[in-house]
């Protein structure tokens, strides 16, 4: 299990701040409507710990499952991560409801044009923040299309392997009085990961094993 | 790839690292409405419109940074100038989902796809889909709020039954109840779990439900109106009348439902059509009959009596003294003197006799089976006896005497008119007999 200091985390969280602050603007521009994103939260994590984490979030009692949007980004400098986007299933349809305007719908689930229009929101953010790494990074990255599910925290991961360590930055996302908390999710296998950690010690400046 | 491009039903549109056209599948030239070979063009070049500026951004982005990018029918409509097969669609873009994928070229340059589906039947459906969900909302609405109604209406009818002064109840078609509110178990004096399913006339007395049955039955029979009075068995050793109306009710196919009726405690009310109709018939002072029962029972005594040939006698008394009694002593103790005669003959005749005050100090008697003409004189004898003794009426004691006269059908008349002249010509006769011999009258 790979473990960071304390220096490293803080360097972990401002660059997803920098990377999901562009994500934000972007998104806002988009749906016309200012949408704060919170400072987020950096954390690593296994897939146990992740899915107990994910399992408690607070939900719609008739309606436990999660809206996830993916996509698969692979870097010419060694790594190579799945971005994930998570959202309750409920607060996902009232993104895109609110988005397109639609008060009136009583369908509990995301219909398939629904979906599409989540798949571009996810799209949008999840590409703004990693186009802000390659930048930051001067790497080059090349992403697919996002591929947008609904189902529960447990099945989202049954096709990763537990040995995998996922990076998480939990960040809130508020549009008026709506306040729905959306995940990113980082999952890497170890090599990725001490390939990502090696561009963020990079920008930093930061030596390998340095701590505060 | 070109064949294969040209087979699908999708848009195929590949750009190469410099934006540029290398192929164009025959879904998209179709759809974009272009004749010549647009490879080697710009998109802005080929295409006859507006493209949405983001997929613009979104291409530099594939070819740029090897980013992806989805362009959703719900935020980006009709990016393309791509319009249906008809002729006539020129002015009506066909509606479009739009993915921008990079494409790593062996050299370490990057092309573009860009794949078009024509969302037009998904939208469709998803808008009928829409309508019909917001369609059912609003039934569940409206029916909710018909039940709420219903329920609260029905809780009011309830409470309105329960409450009701009135019994009320409700039977099947064979006659057993299905519904009794408090008042109907209360004046039937049944409870009301127990009755249900039962026939509402079990409850009384026998000879009353033997005669009520028979005519609920009929009214059963015939689907008809019921309507009986019939006494209960009372609680309190006091017989109550009641009243049942029942009408049949009818399903909506017109067969026979049930019946729906009530009841009601007519007890004061018979009580006091009784009072009435003796009121009606007798001297309010005195409780003797009046003048005109006395007549009508007279009238039908003589025409019974005339049929099997019996006799029949009437007996006329008028009070001496009476005048006097009431200019002394006031009105009230007049009544009391007329009380005091009334009781007096009663207990001197017979039960089958009519006893009846005329009016005034002027009482009759009739006798349907009178005794022999030598016996009326013994009865008249004891009459007088009865009334001349002393009156307390209070404040003092007071002495009344009679004057009777008698007349015997059909000896002295075969007529009503005949045999009270004729016995009132006989009471004259004596008072006058009393005037001229005042002395034997006191004695």
């Amino acid at each position: 299990m790979i473990s960071l200091n304390a220096l490293e985390v803080d360097a972990l969280a401002e660059i997803f701040n920098l990377s999901l602050g562009e994500a934000s603007a972007t998104f806002s521009e988009i749906v016309q409507e200012e949408i704060h994103l919170s400072v987020p939260s950096v954390e690593i994590l296994s897939r146990e710990e992740l899915i107990g984490r994910l399992e408690a979030i607070p939900r719609n009692a008739n309606n436990n499952k999660l809206c996830s949007i993916a996509q698969h980004f692979e870097s010419d400098k060694g790594f190579e991560t799945e971005a994930l986007l998570l959202f309750p299933e409920r607060g996902s349809l009232e993104i895109v409801r609110r988005m397109l305007g639609d008060n009136a719908s009583m369908i509990e689930h995301l219909s398939e044009l629904e979906q599409d229009a989540l798949g571009e929101v996810g799209n949008i953010i999840i590409n703004s923040c990693m186009s802000s790494l390659a930048n930051l990074f001067t790497i080059r990255m090349n992403g697919t299309l996002p591929d947008v599910k609904t189902h529960s925290a447990r099945e989202m991961f049954l096709a990763h392997d537990d040995s995998e360590v996922i990076l998480v930055a939990q960040i809130g996302m508020t549009m008026r009085s709506y306040d729905i908390t959306g995940y990113v999710l980082f999952i890497m296998d170890l090599n990725s990961m001490s390939g990502f950690m090696k561009q963020v010690r990079h920008y930093f400046r930061i030596e390998e094993g340095q701590s505060l | 790839m070109i064949p294969i491009g040209d087979a699908v039903d999708l848009g195929l549109i590949l750009l190469d690292e410099n934006g540029l056209v290398s192929f164009f599948n025959a879904w998209a030239r179709r759809h974009a409405r272009i004749k010549s070979n647009p490879a080697g063009k710009s998109l802005q070049e080929v295409m006859t419109g507006r493209i949405d500026p983001r997929l613009i951004m979104a291409i530099r982005e594939a070819l740029d940074f090897g980013f992806s990018a989805r362009l959703s029918h719900a935020l980006h409509p009709m990016p393309l100038p791509l319009f249906p097969n008809n002729k006539h669609g020129q002015e009506c873009r066909i509606r479009q989902a739009v993915d921008v994928t990079p494409i790593r070229q062996g050299n370490g340059k990057r092309s573009c796809m860009i794949q078009i589906r024509d969302v037009s039947e998904v939208f469709r459906r998803e808008q009928l889909l829409r309508q019909q969900a917001l369609q059912l909302s609003q039934d569940i609405k409206q029916l909710t709020i018909a039940q709420e109604e219903l329920r609260n209406s029905e809780i009011r009818f309830r409470e309105l039954a329960k409450k009701a002064p009135a019994g009320l109840f409700e039977t099947d078609q064979h006659g057993r109840l299905t519904y009794l509110n408090e008042k109907c178990a209360e004046l039937l004096q049944i409870s009301t779990p127990d009755a249900l399913g039962s026939v509402w006339l079990d409850a009384l007395p026998v000879g009353e439900m033997e005669r009520v049955s028979q005519r609920w039955e009929a009214a059963l029979q015939s689907s008809t109106r019921f309507a009986d009075e019939f006494r209960s068995s009372a609680q309190d050793d006091r017989l109550n009348w009641l009243r049942a109306e029942a009408g049949p009710i009818w399903n909506e196919d017109r067969s026979l439902r049930g019946f729906i009726g009530t009841i009601s405690d007519i007890t004061e009310f018979r009580e006091r059509a009784d009072r009435y109709e003796f009121r009606a018939n007798h001297d309010s002072l005195t409780g003797l009959a009046n003048r005109e029962r006395f007549e009508l029972r007279l009238r039908a005594a003589l025409s019974g009596a005339n049929e099997i040939g019996q006799k029949a006698a009437v007996i006329y008394f008028d009070l001496d003294y009476f005048k006097a009694v009431n200019d002394t002593h006031g009105h009230a103790a007049g009544d009391t003197v007329l009380r005091t005669i009334a009781n007096r003959a009663r207990r001197v005749m017979r039960g089958d006799d009519l006893i009846a005050r005329l009016g005034g100090d002027e009482f009759a008697i009739l006798l349907p089976e009178p005794p022999d003409e030598h016996h009326m004189a013994g009865i008249l004898n004891k009459l007088q006896q009865a009334i001349s003794m002393s009156i307390n009426i209070g404040s003092a004691h007071v002495n009344v005497g009679c004057s009777a006269g008698y007349a015997i059908f059909p000896d002295h008349g075969r007529t009503v008119g005949e045999l009270l002249a004729h016995a009132d010509t006989a009471m004259y006769r004596e008072k006058t007999r009393k005037k001229q011999n005042p002395k034997q009258a006191r004695a």
